[in-house]
């Protein structure tokens, strides 16, 4: 097998180990919350339902087996691809889901195009010149540690509530998606932008650049050329960890700007514990990240040539 | 700034680069609170320079007549997980609902009822069989005809244990069963005479769905009635968007407007935000909206161009129940020390800002049956007297910290707090009676509790000295509901005092069976007075539906349950 087929099964192998841990994590946490299931399917604290209705419950989704069953039974299914049905949705984890996928993956992926856009420019522009770099940095501390919550609200009030450029409901063309991208990049951005900035500093400081410099190189050349390639490898490396921001953030976002998407199934999952769609969506983000994480480990082999050659 | 910089000036920096740097360190903290102001400054300026502007026309511009067409967006908050009304619980269910479907019967008044979707009723002398005779000519949305299998159909829809129902199966509780005896007239027999029974059929809740949509496969559920708007898409946590009902003939008896909606179309955004929801009014991108924040109610009210629309709720009031069956609160005088030492008024009016009223009854006012002569048995403000109460109980000495101790216990309660059905600055409330209950030496222990363990340990398990809670529903019954000894909440009833009195119960029981109203009212009054000096409850406030409605928006009316009613609403100018 060649080297790279080796790597790939390896990674799916341990995609796979992620998934059941991940899968397994979600089913034990879901039964360990206390309170009966049946009563949750029922309504929650709000309803009022007869004993005769519980017991019809627990006898349609299983409730009266062992939890070792009910556990098998759950991997089973998983096994198919098969996410169970939403206890109080009438409809299956894979539908609810993937109905409000596109929604969430146009905020998440807009967002993290105009994170790393924002992040490169910033970064590119002050990496070196104290000024600059000292103002940046200060807006970039400000972005970092302003609440996705709070940077929404601003952003709404002043943009939409009274200069009235974005709408927030009733329009659900790309106006409707500037606000909540915003929000949601800005925190990424902050935190890339330092990263990205300190690896171009470091790269221009190394020999090479004062190589490049003496060939008669400009500096735009030279940032963009070769201190950038320098500075991508802990940008890549953290990638991984904006894509968790982006998930918890649109959970965030989702409630202020009123959208609908997968962060709003999982609030609504979770306060009502729904846990067929709470594990659904569990599984689903561990898969995302396993296949995103692994993606990632390729073009670090794509940017750093160091990593072609090292043993695999 | 541009990219290229000098190199040659970089490379002549090298040598001095130690110095440099120090130096600029302290520049670069002035460079950065330079940079917050005016951030900040500019947010403020952008938001302040804003305020001003856009302001919609002013009210009352002219009185021309109501005009059709235009689509209605009302934001409200909240989701839901059904729009069944036979399964659904939720509040924001019955709000949408309320405007496909029609019911049988139309609450006119506290407790009287006139024709909707039934033209005339009979009662059987023995109250246990009620005959319907319904409307000609009525079509649901679908073209199926409304006819007695219909209002059978969905009557047993709403009992079957398949359906999972939440909360429309408990307002029919002795329902048993229902027969057409021919196209337009129904029978519906009940296991026991229960006057609360036409109050129950004209909630929406118990809306008359169509029998073809109710045969589909519950994963093809979709809301199919008779009223002035139908179906036309729910975008999950987003928006369920109505269309006009062109055919629209069968509205209640004391409907303002006949015929069709004016409306085109009718949108219920689901805006879970305060401050959203209301920024999204003021900036016109909704017409209407559900949940005024008490603190921005003002506000709205001077804003030209809007109004604020209160509407208190009938039923149970937001009461604080004393679980009179364990610890120091089966003692009568500590719970009337309790209900003594509280500052109720008070604490309503700073926190609401007279929004919300402070209550003396379980009972709100609007409701039917409401006793104000009830409220002189209560134990009212009087910290002196609640000190005296609990010495005669036999708490007389303190600890260091001032609490009452007895046989060396402090005086301590346990009020679970369920963070996530904390709404309208409960929370706050709860903190302001915590500190008054301190002063008389009543501690008051909060424990932050998650759902489950909320229903499960609390609920259901008793393990609580104090639960708050309201109930919105437009009967005296609800002191049945309420108070009755059989309807703890493990039994899908609200009695979280945990009252088991015989005499109660034979008071709530009486008036839900007899058909003399003044035998009901002489009951529910004893019922109120003996709850009051009891002490099994502690009236808080009175929930009020403030909705904020555009100057644009004409002709919304509200019906006995404070739920809005669009079929006569109108955009204007």
């Amino acid at each position: 097998m060649p080297p790279l087929a080796r790597w790939l099964s390896r990674r799916l192998a341990l995609t796979l180990l992620v998934l059941w841990g991940a899968a397994t994590l979600a089913f034990v946490g879901m039964r360990l919350v206390p309170g009966d299931p049946a009563r949750v399917i029922a309504g929650g604290v709000q309803a009022h339902a007869t004993p005769e209705v519980l017991d019809a419950i627990r006898e349609r989704y299983g409730l009266r087996e062992p939890i070792v069953v009910q556990y098998a039974v759950f991997l089973g299914r998983l096994a198919r691809a098969d996410l169970g049905e939403s206890y109080q949705l009438n409809q299956s984890v894979g539908g609810v889901v993937l109905e409000q996928l596109g929604a969430t993956a146009a905020l998440a992926a807009g967002a993290a195009l105009l994170g790393f856009a924002l992040a490169l420019t910033l970064a590119l522009l002050t990496a070196g010149r104290p000024r600059a770099r000292a103002l940046s940095r200060a807006v970039e501390f400000c972005a970092i540690s302003t609440p996705n919550f709070w940077i929404g609200i601003l952003l709404l009030t002043v943009f939409s509530f009274h200069l009235r450029w974005f709408p927030v409901l009733g329009d659900d063309g790309v106006a409707a998606l500037v606000l909540p991208w915003v929000a949601l990049a800005l925190p990424i951005a902050g935190v890339l932008s330092q990263v990205t900035r300190e690896g171009l500093e470091r790269a221009l400081d190394q020999p090479f650049a004062l190589t490049a410099r003496s060939r008669g190189a400009t500096e735009n050349r030279i940032r963009l050329r070769h201190a950038l390639r320098h500075a991508a490898l802990p940008v890549l490396t953290l990638s991984g960890w904006a894509l968790g921001e982006l998930l918890a953030g649109v959970v965030v976002v989702e409630t202020v700007f009123a959208r609908q998407g997968v962060g709003q199934v999982v609030v609504a999952a979770v306060n009502g514990r729904d846990f067929p769609v709470v594990t659904g969506v569990v599984v689903l983000a561990a898969l995302c990240f396993s296949l995103i994480n692994t993606g990632l480990d390729l073009l670090y082999r794509v940017v750093d040539p160091r990593m072609r050659q090292a043993a695999l | 700034m541009s990219l290229s910089d000098d190199a040659a000036t970089r490379v002549e920096d090298e040598p001095v680069r130690k110095r440099g740097r120090l130096r600029s360190r302290r520049r670069n903290i002035v460079f950065s609170a330079l940079a917050a102001i005016v951030a900040v400054a500019v947010v403020l300026v952008v938001s302040l320079a804003g305020r001003d502007d856009h302001r919609p026309p002013a009210r009352g511009a002219g009185k021309a007549g109501p005009v059709a067409g235009g689509t209605l967006r009302y934001a409200i908050a909240g989701t839901q997980v059904s729009l069944d009304p036979a399964v659904a619980a939720t509040a924001v269910t019955g709000l949408i609902d309320r405007n496909i479907f029609d019911s049988l019967v139309v609450q006119t008044g506290a407790d009287s009822f006139g024709p909707w979707l039934a033209k005339r009723w009979a009662i059987s002398p023995d109250g246990k069989t009620y005959t319907f005779t319904l409307r000609e000519g009525v079509r649901f949305h679908d073209g199926t005809p409304l006819t007695a299998q219909a209002v059978k159909a969905s009557l047993d829809h709403v009992v079957d244990p398949a359906t999972k129902s939440a909360y429309a199966a408990s307002l029919i509780a002795p329902y048993e069963k229902s027969r057409a005896v021919s196209d337009l007239v129904v029978e519906v027999t009940l296991s026991r005479p229960f006057t609360p029974f036409l109050q129950a059929l004209s909630v929406p809740y118990l809306g008359i769905q169509s029998p073809a949509a109710l045969a589909k496969p519950v994963a093809e559920y979709e809301p199919v009635g008779t009223g002035p708007f139908s179906y036309v898409s729910w975008e999950k946590d987003k928006r369920v968007s109505l269309k006009k009902n062109p055919g629209y003939s069968s509205p209640p008896e004391n409907a303002s407007h006949q015929g069709a909606s004016y409306l085109d179309d009718l949108v219920f955004e689901f805006v879970s935000e305060d401050a959203t929801r209301y920024g999204a009014l003021t900036s016109g991108q909704v017409q209407a909206i559900a949940g005024v924040p008490p603190v921005d109610a003002e506000r709205l009210k001077s804003l030209p161009g809007f109004t604020l629309n209160a509407q208190e709720t009938p039923g149970l009031n937001y009461n604080l129940y004393f679980n009179q069956t364990r610890g120091p609160l089966r003692d009568v005088r500590v719970r009337r020390a309790f209900s003594a030492a509280i500052d109720v008024e008070g604490l309503v009016k700073n926190i609401y800002f007279g929004h919300f009223k402070a209550a003396r009854n379980p009972l709100s006012p609007t409701t039917a049956a409401y006793d104000a002569g009830a409220e002189s048995a209560r134990a009212a403000y009087d910290p002196a007297e609640a000190k005296r109460l609990l010495d005669e109980a036999g708490w007389t000495k303190t600890d260091a910290d001032g609490y009452r101790v007895k046989d060396g216990k402090t005086l301590t309660l346990v009020w679970p707090f369920w963070a996530e059905g904390n709404k309208e600055q409960r929370d706050v409330l709860a903190e302001g009676i915590q500190a008054q209950a301190k002063l008389a030496g009543i501690k008051v222990d909060r424990p932050t509790v998650d759902t489950g363990t909320f229903v499960s340990k609390h609920l259901i398990g008793g393990g609580y000295d104090l639960i708050d809670v309201s109930f919105a529903r437009p009967t005296p019954d609800v002191l049945r509901f309420a108070f009755a000894s059989g309807n703890t909440y493990a039994k899908a009833g609200g009695n979280v005092a945990l009252v088991r009195s015989p005499q109660i119960d034979h008071w709530v029981e009486e008036a839900a069976e007899t058909s003399d109203p003044a035998t009901a009212g002489r009951d529910y009054s004893a019922v109120q007075t003996e709850v009051l000096k009891q002490a099994y409850v502690l009236p808080l406030y009175t929930p009020v539906q403030l909705v904020g409605l555009s100057g644009k928006v004409r002709g919304v009316t509200f019906d006995a349950q404070t739920y809005p009613v669009f079929h006569g609403a109108w955009l204007g100018a």
